[in-house]
């Protein structure tokens, strides 16, 4: 079964000048136990994206969908706070500069065990804290944090960065997540530390099945670790497939572009060539091209463009673009 | 934490340095006799002449004057007020403390309602109730004290005599004057309706008080207001979001105290305002504080009065002023521990 089928959800931000459409129909479906990695440049709207997921939006933006099942169950159909508390629930989302996450006057502790679950515990309230701050204890052996009690009784900004999102990761398992959305975990990290990070996600992915969606700008980086990719441009969706088919058959021209211009990827090159890049830079959210909006910088681009092409399927493969690069492999 | 303190006290010690040097300069730039403004003997006869010349060290460099000087503030010896020739530190005794009084009474008023109301208005950002509180602010910031003063009179004490005009308390309850705090006279005081005294000096200091807390408190709820909604859109409270936290627990655990360490160093620094308006206040409300003391003592030309009001009330202003910043400092982690070896 999917735990999450989101179809064709739009975005709208209101402005004092007018209305801009900053997610065009993005769909996603993620299975239970998957590990999914959402790649776009920023400004792509894939944090969006993924926190209106949540619900988490405020008035300024509208969310419109014409599916958005959570484990089989319709929650357009739920009034909103329904939805809230219902994906709240059963989801918890990472975000990236962790330090700004954490409340700057609360100690880690009282962060963590504030957001376990009550009715787990029993007993008069001395016992229940005890087993409160177990519990805590625990979640941080978890995310590979050793020193317990010194973690617990500091403050965010006595920690480091990575060690702050330990914790948030730490606070996000509180509730036994079955998805966990990560938003640019490692933005701002030396390397080694973005790699223990990962490898946690990783880890925790696998034993405990848990579906991880993560979100990043880095497309190479986090294809080690993802089952299927899904990329975006501009608010639109591109492309998804497993990682081997975004990286051995890129349909979109997008991802194509975007896998021809790292490097290590394009293998046959000789020294001091030029990258192949796409000409110009993503729109700004004021002047979006209609139709595919990567039809200014698109080398396929053809008068058909600016109707904006609909997601055809290819046995799992997934690709918006109305001039693709399938017959190419 | 030490090394706060000690910042902080080097920081009075150098305020209140630059502070004598202006009030002892008050002396050289007021009209008159240097000596008479120094000491406030208004005409002194030659033998005084001599023994305050020899004191104040006059025949010596302005260097060697300013120590003199110094030496006898520092003994508590501000000379004698021109006008009654009582000598001002006695003055001060007795009208500093009603000051106090009134400041500490509007200051508490200011920051319960204020930065309730401030809270409030946030929590409901852009709703009606924010809207209302908003135009209360505004109006309360825009109406003169002195005005404000009047009207209160008008309304509590003559049209509905609810609450005293004037004084600090009934001259029926013979309350003997120890501290000169008003409250802490009564407490002590042998008289037999303890407990009526204390609601008649409650009823008197009322109407000045709300007078003295209204600009403060529209002070305080633009600041508090601002301050939660900073909170309240940072990424900690998404987060907390996340967590499927409940809005009260949210604001209760998260809100409320990251605003208020925000706001607590600023509300230090609107007090002096607060002393400001303490000051009108006092005048009408013929309260017998430093505040209608100094004014009187501006009228009548008594130099050495204004002198030592000036260093009483600068004085007050700061220390509260260190107080807040200390309040701060205990309320915020992030000022008190320092960063793990990262
Ligand atoms: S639809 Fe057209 S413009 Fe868009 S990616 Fe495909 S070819 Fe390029």
């Amino acid at each position: 079964m999917n735990l999450l089928d989101v179809k064709n959800l739009s975005i709208r931000l209101t402005t004092s000048l007018d209305e801009i459409l900053v997610v065009d129909r993005v769909s996603l479906t993620l299975k239970e136990g998957e590990f999914r990695g959402l790649v776009g440049e920023s400004g792509s709207g894939k944090s969006i994206f993924a926190q209106a997921l949540f619900w988490l939006l405020d008035d300024k933006w509208t969310i419109s969908a014409d599916r958005f099942h959570w484990q089989g169950q319709d929650l357009l159909r739920l009034p909103i706070e329904e939805r809230k508390k219902i994906i709240t629930k059963d989801v918890a989302m990472i975000f990236q500069e962790p330090m700004s996450c954490l409340d700057p006057t609360t100690t880690i502790g009282y962060q963590i065990e504030e957001a376990l679950d009550d009715s787990e515990f029993s007993g008069f309230f001395w016992q229940r804290a005890k087993q409160r701050k177990q519990a805590a204890v625990k979640l941080l052996h978890k995310v590979g944090i050793k020193q317990h009690s010194i973690c617990i009784n500091s403050y965010p900004h006595q920690l480091t960065n990575a060690l702050c999102q330990r914790v948030m990761i730490a606070i996000a398992l509180a509730k036994r997540p079955k998805l966990l959305i990560a938003d640019e975990p490692t933005a701002a990290m030396e390397t080694t530390n973005q790699g223990q990070i990962f490898r946690l996600l990783s880890s925790l992915n696998q034993l405990k099945n848990m579906s991880i969606l993560l979100i990043s700008h880095e497309l190479e980086k986090i294809s080690h670790w993802t089952d299927r990719l899904t990329v975006m441009y501009s608010g639109q969706f591109v492309e998804a497939g497993t990682t081997e088919q975004i990286f051995k058959t890129p349909f979109h021209p997008y991802t194509k572009a975007l896998l021809s211009s790292s490097p290590k990827l394009s293998k046959h090159l000789a020294k001091k060539t030029r990258l192949e890049t796409l000409p110009g830079t993503i729109p700004v959210l004021q002047h979006l091209p209609i139709g595919c909006r990567l039809g200014p910088r698109c080398p396929n681009a053809q008068k058909h463009c600016v109707t904006a092409p609909q997601i055809r399927n290819f046995q799992g493969h997934l690709v918006s673009c109305h001039f693709s690069h399938r017959r190419d492999y | 934490m030490l090394y706060f303190t000690l910042r902080r006290l080097y920081l009075l010690s150098f305020t209140l340095l630059m502070l004598s040097i202006v009030s002892f300069s008050l002396s050289y730039l007021f009209p008159g006799d240097i000596i008479v403004n120094l000491s406030g003997i208004t005409n002194p006869t030659l033998e005084q002449r001599i023994e305050l010349n020899a004191l104040y060290k006059m025949d010596d460099s302005v260097f060697h004057q300013y120590f003199a000087y110094i030496k006898q503030v520092v003994n508590g010896n501000l000379g004698i007020s021109m006008f009654n020739n009582a000598p001002i530190v006695d003055e001060m005794n007795t009208y500093l403390p009603a000051t106090i009084e009134l400041c500490v009474t509007a200051l508490f008023i200011a920051t319960i309602f204020g930065v309730t109301l401030g809270f409030i208005a946030a929590i409901f950002h852009n709703k009606w109730i924010d809207k209302i509180i908003l135009a209360f602010a505004m109006i309360g910031y825009s109406i003169p004290a002195f005005w404000l003063a009047l009207i209160l009179i008008v309304i509590f004490s003559i049209l509905l005599s609810w609450f005293p005009s004037s004084g600090q308390i009934n001259l029926l309850f013979d309350v003997k004057e120890v501290t000169s705090f008003i409250f802490i006279d009564i407490w002590f005081s042998d008289i037999d309706d303890k407990w009526l005294a204390f609601q008649d000096a409650l009823r008197h200091i009322f109407l000045p008080a709300i007078t003295v807390a209204v600009t403060p408190m529209t002070i305080f709820i633009r600041l508090s207001r601002t301050s939660m909604l900073n909170v309240l859109d940072s990424n900690y409270i998404k987060a907390a979001r996340a967590k499927g936290l409940s809005n009260v627990k949210i604001i209760y655990h998260h809100g409320i105290r990251n605003a208020l360490v925000q706001i607590i160093r600023q509300m230090g620094m609107h007090f002096a305002h607060l002393v400001s308006v303490v000051m009108i206040a006092e005048v009408v409300f013929d309260w017998q504080g430093i505040g209608s003391w100094l004014i009187n003592s501006i009228f009548q030309r008594d130099y050495t009065a204004i002198q030592g009001g000036l260093i009483a009330m600068a004085t007050f202003t700061f220390l509260i002023n260190i107080f807040a910043d200390i309040l701060y400092v205990t309320l915020n982690p992030i000022e008190r521990y320092k960063r793990h070896g990262a």
